[in-house]
């Protein structure tokens, strides 16, 4: 029964990344499609941190430490590019914050 | 700074590499609810090849180990990678100067992290858009292969008091602010933020999809409230 647990969200994932990829293979995007698309990567990585951030029950599992912790890594992001900064300043910050308080 | 061209593959495999460090303690997680769902560890450690996502994976076992029937818990499982078909879309236009066999591969290793590099580093020469993509694509699913075997043997080798799982939120924000290169698209990452967070509840993390569907929508439609 795990095995075919497996096997079918593995087929099933696989579909999902296919899927569109196959089917639009010949569609020419309008414009407007095209436009919407460039909000996809912000906002799903956005909705990511907050479900990451959230109990299945809808609250909030963060506190001041996790909270300064993303504010360091968004700054020093933006500033840096660099995603190993970022992961140190947020994690430094997450870890201070947490020794203090 | 080096500025001596760097083959694609490779900068693909160089830009994957430290998206990769949060990855690692989640590979522990992975084993740790592998182990707590009572199987065995080859066949835990099979979903990293068969799925390859480590979020699906997680929520399957979890919900196998809670005694789920097969249907519900596949089914849950695949409500939470539902955004992998926002990227199939995103990527659709860039696949179609492909070949064939890449439709059939580069599916296979699109992942969160290796959509993200496609769209912060638009690579338009077609060649190079696709031995970037699986330069980071397999380097990804390289280092899970290892580090997913190694969290189903050794399960939690990390304190969790420690907190490491914290990288993972890090890094997508990190993320985040890579792919907001311009001011609207924050704004539409700070409305995804509020809607995830008033749709938190939903079951199987379905608010995902539709935070990210109505940010879009907004954002659709106050360019057209502007262009008037």
């Amino acid at each position: 029964m795990i095995t075919l647990a497996i096997l079918l969200t593995g087929v099933g994932s696989y579909a999902m990344r296919a899927f569109f990829i196959f089917a639009l293979a010949r569609y020419a995007f309008p414009p407007l499609l095209l436009r919407a698309l460039e909000y996809v990567a912000p906002t799903v990585m956005a909705a990511l941190v907050i479900s990451m951030l959230t109990t299945p029950e809808g609250e909030l599992a963060a506190g001041l430490p996790e909270l300064l912790g993303l504010i360091c890594a968004a700054f020093a992001a933006k500033t840096t590019g660099n995603h190993i900064l970022a992961l140190i300043a947020g994690m430094g910050t997450f870890w201070l914050i947490g020794a203090i308080i | 700074m080096n500025t001596a061209p760097v083959r694609p593959a490779i900068q693909g495999s160089l830009d994957a590499l430290p998206l990769f460090i949060p990855a690692l303690p989640f590979a522990f997680v992975f084993g740790v609810v592998v182990a707590e769902a009572g199987i065995p560890e080859w066949l835990g450690w099979s979903s990293s090849p068969i799925i390859f996502g480590g979020a699906i994976q997680v929520t399957l076992f979890t919900l196998i180990g809670e005694g789920a029937s097969v249907a519900a818990a596949v089914s849950a499982a695949l409500i939470v990678g539902a955004r992998h078909m926002l990227y199939s879309v995103t990527l659709a236009p860039r696949f179609q100067n492909q070949p064939g066999w890449f439709r059939w591969v580069g599916s296979y290793v699109l992942i969160d992290q290796v959509f993200v590099l496609s769209q912060i580093k638009p690579i338009e020469e077609p060649v190079a858009f696709r031995r970037y993509f699986l330069g980071a694509g397999f380097t990804f699913w390289t280092l899970w292969m290892i580090s997913t075997a190694l969290g189903v043997v050794l399960g939690p080798a990390i304190p969790p008091e420690w907190g490491v799982e914290f990288a993972a939120p890090v890094l997508f924000v990190s993320l985040m602010m890579a792919a907001s290169d311009r001011r609207d698209k924050l704004a539409a990452a700070a409305l995804a933020m509020a809607v995830t967070y008033l749709l938190a509840s939903l079951p199987n993390r379905a608010g995902i999809l539709i935070a990210v569907i109505c940010s879009v929508a907004v954002m659709l439609l106050s360019q057209r409230w502007k262009s008037r």
